[in-house]
């Protein structure tokens, strides 16, 4: 079970990651979060698109409408230069988090510590 | 899906309708669809895609910040929630008392008629007794019908008082009791709407008896007996009606349909109109009946209230 505490530091990094390539929407983004996580986390749609609400009016991503299969206008994604560089800060930070952590974490090999 | 979006319009129920809020709900709904249909692509029964898009939906409180309503979803906490065994409770109680409530409007409507049967009869000749003793006979027996009507409702109404709050004020209803009471709704509906119709049926016909009596027999009493006639097969209809609707009723004041939508309740001049125009009407009605005597025709006061009640609601919707 994954903590929604850390998770929820790094929604927006998980978000954008999926952005750098190519504009998405609502449902492809939940998607792939899914499936890159092998299900062990599952984005509610509330927690998507709070984070895209707050991204937009930060001015890491910008929103237009789009095709869609269905007919319905669907509204696409797409990061900014800003969201770019907001990407790599948080990319930085999670390294150091890990790095600090990581030292108080025991090790399953090293039984003597339990 | 259309499960989906009850689910999603209950949960933006009573949240004010700004730009940003409408957005979201276009673009939630648009998730939802989207995993809903694929789920549905990979096999899964309309149930358990159902199940699985409502429970990873999440929830108001994580959008509250992003839609600048914070202060509105934290007081949102506030308003009432039925719960699965209170809606419960409230379509079994409304079940049971239906027809005694019916019973009660039976005797009202029914009420007069006895005195316009004296009156008709001793018109007609049948009967050798002077006016005022039938007046007074027949408006004993009137108002021992109104009493022993309106001890029926106050028997029977102050069992359902617990949940009059669910007719006047706005609540939320979990996804389950919701499920539930539709359930039950649809159960209900075979058996009444053949009640409407068997009433509305007879409400149409009911006038018959005074039409035909006027054209075939030229003659008073005849014609005040005949009011008895319709009255009757007014008072049928009426009790068929309410008996029958109970649980409709019922269902509909829980999915806060009809008469009890959230826009209604929160029509305020509507709700004190409403209870004023009644003591009126009923003001009115005596008023009219006892200082000219023509019992024969001051029910008409009834239906025409009904019509103008219905317009005045419409009028002070549309402000």
């Amino acid at each position: 079970m994954i903590s929604s505490d850390i998770i929820r530091g790094y929604t927006d990094t998980m978000i954008l990651y999926l952005l750098l390539n190519e504009p998405s929407y609502g449902y492809e983004i939940s998607r792939k979060i899914k499936e890159l996580t092998d299900e062990k986390y599952i984005m509610k749609e509330t927690t998507l698109y709070s984070a895209f609400k707050r991204m937009e009016a930060n001015g890491y991503i910008e929103s237009f409408s789009g095709e869609e299969t269905y007919g319905k206008p669907r509204t696409y994604y797409k990061i900014t230069e800003a969201g770019k560089s907001y990407y790599r800060e948080k990319c930085e930070e999670w390294e150091l988090t890990k790095e600090v952590i990581e030292k108080f974490i025991v090790k399953e090999n090293n039984h003597e510590y339990y | 899906m259309n499960t989906i979006k009850n689910y999603l319009d209950n949960m933006f129920l009573g949240l004010p309708e700004t730009e940003d809020v409408k957005r979201a709900k276009k673009e939630l709904l648009a998730m939802m669809e989207d995993k809903y249909n694929e789920l549905k692509n990979s096999g899964k029964t309309e149930n358990e895609a159902i199940g699985i898009v409502i429970s990873e939906f999440g929830n108001l409180d994580e959008l509250a910040d992003a839609l600048g309503i914070r202060q509105v979803v934290d007081n949102k906490s506030d308003i009432n929630c039925v719960t699965y065994e209170e809606a419960e409770g409230y379509l079994e109680d409304s079940r049971n008392i239906a027809p005694k409530t019916a019973i009660g409007v039976f005797l009202c409507i029914m009420s007069p008629t006895f005195l316009l049967l004296l009156l008709g009869l001793n018109e007609l000749g049948f009967l050798q007794v002077k006016e005022e003793r039938l007046v007074a006979a027949g408006l004993a027996v009137l108002i021992g019908l109104v009493a022993a009507g309106v001890s029926f409702f106050i028997r029977y109404s102050s069992k359902l008082e617990k949940y009059e709050y669910m007719q006047k004020s706005v609540f939320q209803l979990d996804y389950n009791t919701e499920q539930m009471v539709r359930r039950v709704m649809a159960q209900d509906e075979p058996a009444y709407t053949s009640a409407v119709t068997t009433s509305v049926i007879m409400y149409i016909l009911s006038p018959l008896s005074i039409i035909l009596t006027a054209l075939l027999l030229n003659s008073g009493g005849a014609s005040i007996i005949s009011v008895v006639g319709t009255l009757t097969i007014v008072a049928c209809a009426t009790y068929n009606l309410i008996s029958k609707g109970g649980i409709n009723n019922a269902c509909q004041v829980l999915l806060q349909q009809g008469d009890y939508s959230v826009k209604t309740k929160s029509n305020k001049t509507f709700q004190i109109i409403s209870k004023i125009y009644w003591l009126a009407v009923v003001a009115v009605y005596l008023l009219y009946s006892f200082t000219t005597n023509r019992w024969a025709i001051s029910w008409i006061v009834w239906p025409i209230a009904g019509i103008v009640f219905a317009i005045l609601k419409i009028v002070t919707e549309e402000k």
